[in-house]
Parts: C-alpha cells; structure tokens; sequence
C-alpha cells in the first residue's frame, strides 16, 4: 500500500490541474493476464496476446468495426485508386500524442518510414511492407502513401498494432527505442506509467482522449483513471486471483476451471481470427506422400471425442485451414472428413500398410507407419502436448499410427525442420485478417511452408487474392484454395478453432473482444462499477 | 587472499566459458532463435546475421565476448531488444529480497525446531522430523500453490502477486525457505545431539550450567558446522528455486529472466545470470571460509 499511496497523491494533483479528468470518475481496476510483452513497442509488436496492451496506448490508423469492416479511427477517411496503388488518407486534426506533440502527416510519414530502418523490423519490412514505395505529406491532416504493386492486405495492416502511431518526437529520443517503455509515447486512452518486468504493467487515463473509433462502447476519456495488468503465469494462481477478489479480470481461463467460474463470475469466450490449430502434413517423403496415409490419420481421429476429453466441451472444432471466425471461412468443408475408422484401415491396406508389427503398429517393407512431431516448448500452450497425446493414443489404437510426439527447446525444433526430420508441424496463426496467415503458409516458396507441398494453382490464386481489396472476390478465391488443401489435396488436419477467454467479477462491465483479431480488447470502455 | 581472488576469477573465467561453449554445442543456430517463431526468409536471415555479427569466426565472437565482459557489458538481449545489464540490473533486487527473506526464514526456522527438540522425548522429535521430511520432499511448486491457495486465496491474508510491500514477501519466502528449514533442522539436530554426547557437556552439567544454556551456548557452536557446510547447496536450493517461486507468484526476479532466457535460448541473458551465479558462490565460499574460523578458532589460518 504504502507504493501505491504517492501514485494517489500525484493523481489527484493531476485532477485538480485539469478540470477535463473531473468529469469522468476516479476508478481503477486490476487485470491478471498471463503473458508478458516482449516489447513495449508496437512497431516491434510480435505476440497477439498483448494485443490488448498496444491498443491501451496506441491507436492505429484505422480500426475494425463490430462486423469486421474497417473504420476510420486517427484516419477520418481515406481513398483508394482504381489501379490499387495509391492511399490518401484524411487525418484527424484534433490529435496529440502523450508527449503534447501534435498527430499529423508528418507522424504517418515518420512512422512508416521507421520499417524501412535498417535493423530495426525486419520481418515487417520484407512481408507487410513488401509492397510499399513512399509516403508523401500532401498537407498536415493528408497524407498519400504509393505502393509499388497493389496489396489486398495493406488496410489490414493499418488497422493492426504495427500501426500504432507513435509519436515521432519520441521515435527519436527513445533510451531503447526496439523494447518501447515509457519514453515511446503514443496517443491511444492511457498512459503508461510503470512497467516493471515479471510483475505488472500500470496505466493511468489520459484526460485529453476524444479519437475513439466509432465502434467504440462510448467517446471521450476511458472510464478507468488506473489500470494494472499483474502478470501471472500460472493459471490456476490467475483463477484464485479472480476468486478471492484480488483481481477483477483475468484472460486465459483453462477449461478444467470454466464450469467453477461461470457459477459467481461474468465469463466469455471468442474465437480467435486467423488459421486453425491444424497439424500439416509433411508431403515430401514417406508416409504423408501418399495422399490416402494422410486421409488415413484424419479418418482415424474422432476429432469431437478428443476434444470434449481434452477441453471439456469448451473448443470448436475446425473444418478448415481457416479459421471459423473468419469472413473467408468456407462452412462447405464441414462434415467432410473425419472419424471413420473403417475409411482409415482401407485407406491404409490400400496404400501397402498393410502387415502389424509385434507392437501392433502398420509395417510396409519392414519400416514402421511412424511419425513425428516436433514443437518447441515456448509455444506449446492451450493444452496443446495432452491433445497430441490423446491423438496419439487414438491413432494407434483405431489403425495402428505410431505418432510420436516431442516436445524440445527452440534450437532443437528449428533443427528437425530444418533437416525435415518430423511428418507432422502444429501450427496456428492469429493473424486478423487470414489471407496473410495463408500467404506463409501455403505457397511454395511460402515462409513457413512446413508440408513442402507445391501446387501452382494454390499460388497463383493466393496471390491474385492479395492483389485484389474486392472482399467478395477475395473469398470466392479463398473458398477454392481452402477446397484445394482440405478436401483436394488433405495436406492439413484442421482440429480446433482457437479461442480466448475473459472472467470476471460481476461488477465490471465493458469487456470485450477485438473484432478483427478476436483477442481481448484494451480497456478503453471498461468499468470498475461498485 | 590474493590467491584466494585468483581462484576467484578462474572460476569465473570457467563458468563464462563453459557456458559459451554449452550454449555453442546446443541443437539451433542462434539466427533460428533469433528468428523464433517468425516469419523465415533467406533475405530476413541475412539482415539478422549483420545485425548481430556472426559472420565472424567462432573464436573472434567468443574472444571479443571476453573482451566486453571485461570491460562489464553483457550484451544485448536477443529477445528483449534491451542491454542485459539492465535488463539484470532492474531484476537483482527483488530476487536478493526474496532470496534473503527465505533463508532468514529457513534458518531461523530450523535453529527454532532444533533447538526445542534436541534430546527431547520420542513423540517431539519424531513429528518434528516428519514434518521436515515432508518439507523436503514436496517440490517446491506445490508447496507455493498449498500455501497461495489456503493463505491468499481462502483466507485472504497475502496477496497472490508483485514485489511492493512485506506482506507480498511472506509467502514466497515461507515457499522457497521450509525445504531449506527442513534440511538444516535435520542437520543441526542431529549435530546438536551428538554435541551433547560430548564429554564437555557431561562437565558443563556438572558445573551447574542448565540444559538450555548448555544447549544455547555450547552445543549449538559445535553442531553449526555441519550446518555451515550445507550452505553452498543451500545458495543453489536458493538460487534455483526462484525460478519456480517467481514465476508462481507473479513476482519479477531473475529466476523469471533465466527461465525465459533459457526457453528462448537468450544466449547473452544467459550466461550473464550464470556468471552472476559464480559470483554468487564465490563470495559465499570466501564468507564461509571467515565463518568456519569465528565458529571453531581450531581452523586457523
């Protein structure tokens, strides 16, 4: 207590200074998340589940309304040309970063050009900003951004965190500009004031907000004049929290504890955006070559049994690559595959797997039907080790796959497949709109093409869809390369749609997912309430 | 004592350079670390290869590594994007409270126990000796999560998380300090015992001194050298067990660093913690050596 008392003292100081922080009420509340930023700075950002930090103390320059449509939000508008190549953006006028320097085209200019850095974001520079050419200050409040060659993606890209605007002043002066922290200012609803690693994050309201984007619950200061995030790894520590009152929100309630919370808690769930948790098959060498051994595993699975043991009712399962949440999801490829163990041992008998081992396990030409999958440790989560194992358990059971799972160090991972020493690559990507997730996925010379899988149609469709802003043209391209890879070809094994989860006390209210990613929203129209 | 520092150094020169090589020999590249979970292009990983310079020769990173260590810069954190020591400098100082607080509370809790149950009847000593028993045994996670669940979560007494304020220490140190209470107490009862089997304590008793004196002023110096011994895989126990304590109890420390430093082979965080360790056992071994000589004037010099 006696920490948090000068922290008082100072913010009611700052009340009476300005009479703007009056009109909303003093409230505070405390959050328990349980992953910590790596980096503070938006332009840096790299985990979605920090995505409700970003937007806390950036705002982008476009937003994602309610249905999934962008908004304008430091952009008041903005205009596309006809060949897809130039942006004109119309700013808001009325804008200032925390720092008290004022938003303008000069700042967009600034915080583009900032990618183009060298060292400073690599990947951003070579995927997101592929395209990009230049950024002109045609007046303060208008700014026209040329690309080289048209790029379906790059409004997406506008409204993610990596276009939180950060003022350009402390671009400059920034101690360590790549991790952020409280001297990389930007203009969103709150301030940061204290971040202190392995511990908390703490904000306080910035009295002078009024840019909300339209979608938002309300306009003007957040309701919250103080915010802590407690870090809180462990989530069984992250539930006692919640339930002996000394957080009022948490995010990432694992499914063993749903039921217990829902009974004195407010709880809710959203699906993430982004591709499924899948496993991609391996197609270039045996088994997973042979197109019917691939069926074969998704036939061997009874996908809804493993996950109502593994996740207690609480995941959706996925038909597609893509994820359920998305505008492009093709809801066609439902019931399609799956689950018929008699298909399975067909399929294999057929493709020569057709003699047992004293373990009971397939044999062709004296090798075991084995294979593998190998995850780093860091980004094993969501229960993610025990689904495998009960896949496991199930396929060796139903038609005799010996599926191997690892789990190791990052170094380790990367080796295996670097050396394509797995069959299987267990993957899922956040990213908001799918088309990008897809774009690594997918071609073959796709970043983390992992099933080594070529096919020149699936990468000339990707690409006319990331040319093209035509929503509608995008999907129906969508809808055949997710036909291609599932139904066509079945070089993945969609399994669950990943989804986030919120809990909290009944007195709090406003909380909320981020329609474009499907992540926790920041805090800006949440409420304490007594 | 000059020897005694070039001793000193060579331990620390062993640890910077074996855990260099430990973290050479693992499976990866540092480019793939550096890379993570990112997207992997042939033009990303040139870009990242400058950035950090290792085209250079192993011997010439390895040498010009020395070099800066030398001069006190650990490098730059390859996942945090910030300069390990300060990343180290801001992390110290809770890790040295929590640390401090469990093996005060340790220790004082296994001098207490002994001391009332040396040589006391049968029922005293043998739940005594359980209970510690049970303290060593039970792995230092679930102790955390027993005392968290009963103390902060049902009672309500301390809260769950941060380093601001002593009521936020006495958990993690109660979680991190009973196996140490449960080892030394073992140890220093049983010291304490054959102390008073001594034929000194037969005359101190003949003088009239009473057991408690006896026990207080005599015996205890004889039994704490055992005890003493125990304080180098106590500094480890210590050490090692923030790791656990850190990250359960939402406080931040470098048991926390380390962890994340080790998942995301964090090479210049790593070895930075691990010479921070060497350095730690150093300056407790040359402690314990001074200690040794005030407990038992024996051990000269």
């Amino acid at each position: 207590m006696k920490r948090i008392l000068p922290v008082l003292v100072l913010t009611l100081a700052a009340c009476g200074s300005q009479p703007s922080a009056q009109q909303a009420q003093a409230a505070t509340l405390t959050w328990a998340i349980e992953t910590q930023p790596i980096t503070l700075n938006p332009q840096q950002w790299a985990q979605n589940k920090v995505r409700l930090l970003v937007f806390n103390q950036f705002d982008a320059l476009l937003s994602r309304g309610r249905d999934g449509a962008f908004e304008p939000w430091l952009a008041k508008s903005w205009k596309v040309s006809d060949d897809g190549l130039t942006y004109t953006f119309e700013l808001r006028d009325d804008v200032t970063f925390h720092d008290g320097t004022k938003f303008d085209a000069a700042a967009v200019k600034a915080n583009l050009e900032q990618f183009l850095v060298p060292g400073y974001n690599a990947a951003v520079a070579a995927i997101q900003l592929a395209a990009f050419d230049k950024a002109e200050v045609v007046s303060p409040t208008t700014v026209k951004v040329t690309l080289k060659k048209p790029d379906g993606l790059f409004l997406d890209f506008l409204a993610s965190p990596y276009s939180g605007q950060v003022s350009p002043k402390s671009l400059k002066s920034a101690k360590n500009l790549k991790f952020g922290g409280l001297d990389l200012v930007g203009t969103g609803p709150f301030i940061l004031d204290r971040y202190v690693q392995g511990q908390e994050i703490h904000y306080h309201r910035n009295p002078a907000y009024k840019w909300a984007p339209p979608s938002a619950g309300h306009q003007g200061p957040a309701y919250l004049s103080e915010l802590t995030y407690r870090f809180l790894p462990e989530a069984a520590v992250r539930v006692g929290a919640l339930t002996s009152g000394q957080v009022q929100v948490i995010e990432g309630v694992p499914a063993t504890e749903v039921n217990l919370i829902k009974k004195d808690h407010a709880f809710q769930t959203a699906l993430n955006s982004g591709t499924s948790f899948s496993y991609y098959f391996n197609t270039s060498h045996a088994p997973f070559d042979d197109q019917r051994v691939r069926q074969a595993f998704r036939e061997a699975v009874n996908v809804d049994a493993v996950l109502a043991s593994v996740y207690q009712g609480t995941a959706t399962r996925a038909w597609s690559v893509v994820g359920k949440a998305s505008p492009f999801y093709d809801p066609s490829l439902e019931h399609t595959f799956g689950g018929d163990t008699a298909k399975a041992n067909a399929l294999l008998d057929e493709a020569g797997w057709t003699r047992r081992d004293s373990a009971g396990f397939r044999v062709k030409d004296g090798k075991r039907l084995t294979v593998r999958s190998v995850s780093s440790a860091p980004f094993v989560r969501d229960r993610r080790d025990i689904l495998a194992q009960a896949i496991q358990a199930q396929v060796k059971q139903t038609a005799g796959i010996d599926f191997q799972v690892k789990i190791v160090d990052q170094g380790t991972a990367q080796q295996a497949l670097d050396e394509n020493q797995y069959e299987i690559f267990e993957n899922s990507r956040g990213d908001s709109d799918v088309g990008a997730a897809l774009n690594l996925i997918l071609p073959s010379k796709g970043a983390i093409n992992r099933t080594r899988f070529s096919d020149p149609r699936v990468d000339k469709w990707l690409a006319q869809a990331s040319a093209t802003a035509d929503q509608a043209l995008r999907k129906e391209i969508y809808t055949r390369v997710q036909r291609a890879v599932v139904t066509e070809k079945a070089i993945v094994f969609p399994i669950y749609v990943p989804a986030d989860q919120l809990a909290a006390q009944k007195s709090v209210h406003g909380l909320g997912f981020d329609p474009g990613s499907g992540t926790p929203r920041n805090a800006y129209d949440v409420q304490a309430g007594t | 004592m000059i020897k005694r520092l070039g001793t000193g150094l060579a331990v620390l020169w062993a640890a910077a350079t074996s855990s260099y090589v430990a973290l050479l020999l693992a499976p990866g590249d540092t480019i793939d670390i550096l890379i993570g979970n990112g997207v992997d292009t042939p033009e990303i990983r040139a870009k990242i290869v400058a950035e950090w310079g290792l085209d250079r020769p192993e011997v010439v990173q390895y040498l010009s590594y020395l070099w800066r260590l030398l001069h006190g810069d650990f490098g730059r954190s390859y996942q945090l994007q910030r300069g390990v020591g300060e990343i180290l400098a801001t992390q110290v100082g809770p890790t040295l409270q929590l640390t401090l607080a469990a093996a005060a509370t340790g220790v004082s809790l296994a001098v207490i126990i002994a001391l009332a149950t040396a040589g006391r009847g049968r029922w005293l000593r043998g739940t005594a000796s359980a209970v510690e028993l049970v303290s060593v045994s039970v792995p230092p996670f679930l102790i955390g999560i027993v005392l968290l669940s009963v103390f902060s979560f049902t009672f309500g007494w301390f809260p769950v998380s941060g380093a601001s304020g002593p009521q936020a220490l006495v958990l993690p140190a109660l979680a991190l300090g009973l196996p140490i209470a449960g080892v030394l107490g073992q140890v220093l009862r049983g010291g304490l015992e054959r102390a008073l089997e001594q034929p000194f304590a037969v005359t101190a008793r003949a003088r009239g001194l009473t057991e408690r004196a006896l026990v207080a002023r005599h015996a205890l110096r004889h039994a704490l050298i055992p005890a003493v011994t125990l304080a180098g895989w106590f500094t480890g126990t210590l050490l090692g067990g923030t790791v656990i304590t850190e990250a359960l109890f939402g406080r931040p420390g470098l048991g926390q660093v380390a962890m994340q430093a080790v998942t995301g082979r964090d090479m210049p965080v790593v070895m930075a913690v691990v010479l921070l360790s060497a350095v730690v056992y150093v300056a407790i071994s040359t402690l314990l050596d001074l200690a040794y000589r005030a407990i038992d004037p024996r051990i000269g010099g």
